[in-house]
């Protein structure tokens, strides 16, 4: 079984050599899973400080591209924050992505809202990690095909393996597993 | 006598570039570099299905030109 052995010096060379082709994008990679642990982290605190905010009616005023008006809250992460409205008696919470694009236009996109703070950040998170799951699946693509150009012919599975097992791990914050199941391969 | 050359012949008159082939789609990382947006803004729009994709065989998201210039003429919602 392939498992048991150790990686030869051409996978080895392989794996070097992919994780330089994949820096940057492993690293933006590494940096929003670290943004969605703060946020899962902090849940009840931004939260509450968002909740503060809406009562207050403070912030600055943001206008979504859907064109409903809103007023900043507290960030979540880069460029992403929550905000609220009142929409007559009650409080409304939008979670709004600002977005400076090449064009010189800038977005506010509304990604979600409620009336509920506590559900809308679990909806976030929740999305979140759907997305980190679509990153992760689509590098690994990139590095298969990658390593299929290069090494035609040759078996590089457990060097996209490697990038499986890094990219879930910094998804999940657990690498207890990663050592056994990547045959020893630095990852 | 002696006469002055003009532009066009101290310059040879060379054909513009041709015009780079527009590709039918991209990769999720030319498509926030042309866009100018983060690789998890990218992601995020792919998430929410705000941008479709598609792929080849079982490889890597592949997004279609027409998406790109979909998306910076509508609204995000």
């Amino acid at each position: 079984m392939k498992h048991c052995e150790r990686p030869t010096q051409l996978e080895e060379t392989a794996n070097a050599e992919a994780m330089t082709v994949f820096a940057e994008q492993t690293k933006q990679f590494n940096a929003h899973c670290k943004a969605v642990h703060h946020v899962e982290a902090n849940l009840a605190t931004l939260g509450n400080t968002a909740f503060h905010a809406a009562l207050e009616l403070s912030g600055r005023a943001i206008q979504a591209n859907d064109g409903t008006k809103w007023q900043h809250g507290v960030d979540l992460m880069e460029n992403t924050s929550i905000c609220h409205r009142r929409t007559g008696a009650d409080l409304e919470f939008g979670v709004i992505e600002y977005m400076p694009m090449k064009s010189g236009e800038a977005k506010n996109a509304l990604m979600n809202s409620d009336h509920s703070v506590r559900e809308l950040l679990k909806t976030f998170v929740r999305d979140e990690r759907q997305l980190l799951g679509i990153w992760k699946n689509d590098i690994v693509e990139q590095v298969k095909e990658h390593l299929a150009e290069k090494y035609p012919n040759q078996d590089m599975s457990i060097v996209a393996g490697s990038f499986e097992i890094k990219l879930a791990r910094a998804i999940s914050e657990k690498s207890t597993l990663a050592q056994n199941h990547s045959r020893g391969m630095r990852i | 006598m002696e006469t002055t050359p003009t532009n066009e012949e101290q310059q040879p008159i060379t054909a513009p570039p041709a015009p780079i082939a527009e590709r039918l789609a991209y990769s999720v990382q030319e498509s926030a570099d042309m866009l100018g947006i983060n690789y998890y803004t990218m992601y995020r729009l792919i998430q929410r299905q705000k941008i479709k994709t598609c792929r080849v065989l079982r490889g890597k998201l592949l997004v279609p030109r027409t998406e790109l210039l979909q998306l910076l003429q509508t609204e995000l919602r």
